[in-house]
């Protein structure tokens, strides 16, 4: 009996250790980390939107909106005067839930697609990183899903079609 | 020779015992990378190493393995933290290869035969000296691939690796096999 204690004693005071610097340490960084993702995140829509998404134009980013059945989503970011809206859309593919951005011209089509958070497998989720010869391909409304990538990318062609049709685009930009 | 240069020469990790490939190929593509790795991996080992090294006489004999990998999994964790936030286009890059340092059997074989049973100063050296032996490793590595890559594109793609790898530990191999005859013919005099 006194073994076993003293293994668990010696387990439960090193997990209990490990745990508190873990904590620690992960709520010093937090706000670090926080502001470098959005960073980056701003940087693949400037990149797509073609002009600087920042305080200005692309404040309502960062904004929740509350929708009609009072949960809250992300907001889209609307720049009609641009002649574009940016949709925000989401889903689950093969590693995990992802998250993505689609640029729409006010007629409709679709100008770009960019994934700003996955978690598929490295090698295979390749097509969802930037540049992505598959991702332009929704720009020319010819997309097919990828030999090796199925699951990823019926969920992200899905995810998109979702984005694209819950959205009114007379309603944004009216 | 002591603790270290043992460590990093004699018992270099990647070259003699051939530990931590995963890494070594994967994230040897240029020397940027390789070099991040090398810093990670350093940090994780001598930490791990040091801090079971002070409670080696607290670790119950039955549990030190899933102890080790505790230590080990945290430490790799507050690397893992401190990259994402202090150096964000490095962890984009190589964040997977970061976080299975967990799994890299060069550390734990270190903590298993040195840090679990020696004192602070020979757990010290042996950590940096084998850190040191897998950091020079993959920046060697990274330098070749990086260079090569200018006329030899594939040298940059993971067969490039195995290429570029295989074709310097046959080097260290050559070399070591000629410092072991001159040093028997120089020593074999004696004994007759």
């Amino acid at each position: 009996m006194r073994p076993l204690l003293r293994n668990v004693a010696a387990l439960a005071a090193l997990t209990l250790l490990a745990g508190t610097v873990l904590a620690w340490f992960a709520q010093v960084t937090e706000d670090e980390v926080a502001s470098n993702r959005l960073e980056a995140e701003l940087r693949i829509l400037r990149e797509l939107v073609g002009v600087e998404v920042g305080a200005g134009v692309g404040a309502p980013w960062r904004v929740r909106q509350r929708r009609a059945d009072g949960a809250l989503r992300d907001a889209d970011l609307v720049l009609c005067e641009r002649g574009l809206v940016v949709l925000r859309g989401a889903g689950d593919g093969y590693g995990g839930g992802f998250r993505l951005a689609v640029a729409l011209n006010l007629d409709g089509a679709i100008k770009g697609v960019r994934v700003l958070e996955h978690a598929e497998t490295p090698g295979f989720g390749d097509i969802l990183n930037t540049p992505s010869e598959w991702l332009d391909s929704f720009t020319r409304g010819d997309v097919h899903a990828v030999t090796g990538a199925t699951i990823t990318s019926e969920a992200v062609m899905a995810a998109v079609s979702r984005a694209v049709n819950r959205t009114r685009l007379d309603e944004m930009c009216p | 020779m002591n603790q270290f240069t043992e460590a990093a020469v004699a018992r270099n990790p990647a070259a003699v015992q051939l530990l931590g490939l995963c890494p070594l190929l994967a994230v040897s593509n240029t020397v940027a990378n390789a070099l991040g790795l090398a810093i990670a991996s350093t940090v994780v080992l001598t930490g791990s190493a040091v801090l079971i090294s002070a409670i080696r006489k607290l670790i119950p004999e039955d549990v030190r393995l899933p102890c080790f990998v505790l230590v080990i999994a945290t430490f790799t964790t507050l690397v893992n933290l401190a990259m994402e936030a202090y150096a964000f286009d490095l962890y984009q890059r190589i964040a997977l290869f970061v976080q299975i340092i967990v799994t890299n059997c060069m550390i734990l074989a270190r903590i298993e035969q040195v840090a679990s049973k020696e004192g602070l100063g020979r757990t010290l050296l042996d950590a940096l000296g084998t850190s040191a032996g897998f950091a020079a490793a993959i920046l060697i590595l990274g330098a070749a691939r990086e260079a090569l890559t200018l006329g030899f594109p594939l040298a940059a793609l993971p067969p490039g690796a195995f290429l570029v790898a295989g074709l310097l530990l046959a080097g260290v191999n050559v070399v070591a096999a000629r410092l072991r005859r001159a040093r028997d013919r120089a020593v074999m005099p004696l004994r007759e």
